[in-house]
């Protein structure tokens, strides 16, 4: 660059010019400007002239035709629609169902692509194995009643079933504690006869000052644990200082699950 | 109603769901789409992929289109000069292997780049008239760089201003007019220096 001329313009400001000048927008001073520096600048006429030909080179290119089948490929690849001639505008007031679609088909459009597919059918597919081992099958829901009623009847149907089995399972534990209660009012009489069998190791002076734990309870038949005079562990023994310090529960007359058994069995009856 | 509210009108109908809007602006646009990608990509076969993946990209995202921001023509070439901008960074249309020794089209028996360049008679206007010449400019077009090619395309064949030039290439004013400049001397000294090499 030639750098500034008699005209008062720099290269850089021709340059920055160059394109509103070809646009043949430039007027008045700043084309006159424009044009003294070219004719002092022979690097700028250059540059204008090389400009001016690759813009007219450019320009004079005419425009390509497409492809006859590009407008129906697009098409077909966007709304799957093949072009028409006459294009029929569908109205406004059309099905519900096709405007749903109108609405949704850009919406899915990302969606509706083959991995998506590939993807969905594979967890459909596990899922469906999952269901059958186990145990489901889909035949089976031909039978569901999906009705209020149907629904509502299954409800008290299922209430009816988990009431029962609670029932019967307080019946079992109910008998059992009855049982338990029976024997342990057995204990008493076993345990007086066995009572010089324990008193024996006792007189032993040699194992007076022997440590408790090393003391082992002798079965008698009965579970050890419930033996209310039954000295030496502590399992055995903890029934026999309950029972002391609390009088009334030596009361054999009316165990408290006697007469929940009662209840439940009057109740059962009526 | 001017054409931006007509094609505004155009695209709320098209995502409201009406095909027929849809194909209207296909109608409208798959040439002008088509030329930019020929232009910038130098093959026919080549641009048609790239206008039917250019419609489809569109056709996804045309809810995206706001009225406010830009006309729906600058929205459109900017759709299509970053799907060729991708493509092109991908190298798939970065082929720039035609010689001297080439014909145009690869005919056998046609004319080479050479050949065409040696006729001197006739000045760059009356050559551009021919139909050998065109396809010259073209091969010539295909040699700038991607920025120069892009910014000459929009301007001098698809007659955008340079806002929306600027708009869609993301750069600034002053940077199209640069660049549109740059794209035209590169383009005459390519052919200028093309014919020297024969002469």
């Amino acid at each position: 660059m030639a750098g500034e001329t008699q005209s008062g313009m720099q290269c850089a400001e021709v340059e920055a010019l160059l394109a509103e000048a070809l646009d043949g927008v430039l007027h008045g001073p700043t084309l006159a400007a424009f044009e003294a520096h070219q004719q002092g600048c022979a690097t700028c006429r250059s540059m204008v002239e090389e400009a001016r030909a690759g813009m007219s080179l450019l320009q004079a290119l005419e425009e390509a035709e497409p492809p006859r089948n590009l407008m129906h490929n697009i098409l077909a690849q966007t709304i799957g629609a093949l072009p028409s001639e006459h294009a029929v505008v569908k109205p406004r007031g059309e099905g519900w169902m096709e405007k749903l679609k109108g609405r949704l088909a850009p919406v899915f459009a990302g969606v509706a692509t083959p991995r998506f597919a590939m993807s969905f059918g594979m967890a459909f597919f596990s899922i469906t194995m999952l269901l059958g081992i186990a145990g489901f099958r889909f035949g089976d829901m031909r039978d569901w009643d999906l009705t209020s009623k149907g629904i509502r009847k299954a409800y008290y149907n299922t209430e009816a079933r988990v009431m029962r089995y609670y029932e019967n399972m307080r019946l079992v534990y109910e008998i059992e504690s009855r049982v338990r209660d029976l024997r342990r009012a057995a204990t008493p009489d076993n345990t007086q006869s066995n009572q010089p069998q324990q008193e024996v190791p006792a007189t032993n002076p040699n194992q007076k000052n022997a440590p408790k734990s090393e003391i082992r309870p002798q079965h008698n038949g009965s579970h050890p644990g419930y033996s209310r005079d039954m000295g030496g562990p502590e399992l055995a023994s903890y029934p026999a200082v309950t029972l002391a310090t609390n009088p009334q529960a030596r009361q054999p007359s009316a165990p408290p699950s006697s007469f929940y058994l009662g209840g439940h069995l009057e109740r059962r009856t009526a | 109603m001017d054409d931006n509210q007509a094609v505004n009108a155009l695209v709320r109908r098209c995502v409201s769901g009406d095909a027929a809007a849809w194909q209207d602006i296909v109608q409208q646009y798959h040439r002008r789409i088509f030329n930019i990608c020929y232009r910038f990509s130098g093959s026919s076969d080549d641009a048609s992929d790239l206008t039917q993946e250019v419609f489809i990209k569109m056709y996804r995202t045309l809810s995206t289109f706001d009225t406010t921001r830009a006309s729906f023509m600058t929205w459109v070439t900017t759709v299509t000069r970053n799907l060729l901008v991708d493509h092109f960074r991908k190298g798939k249309y970065d082929r720039i292997t035609d010689s001297l020794d080439a014909t145009p089209g690869n005919q056998e028996d046609g004319l080479t780049i050479a050949e065409q360049l040696e006729d001197r008679r006739a000045s760059p206007e009356s050559r551009v008239r021919s139909q050998e010449t065109q396809k010259l400019v073209h091969e010539a077009l295909r040699r700038l760089s991607p920025e120069l090619r892009e910014a000459v395309i929009l301007r001098d064949l698809q007659d955008l201003d340079y806002k929306d030039i600027a708009k869609v290439l993301n750069v600034p004013e002053g940077t199209v007019k640069s660049r549109i400049n740059r794209g035209r001397t590169e383009l005459a000294r390519l052919l200028q220096r093309t014919y020297k090499q024969v002469s």
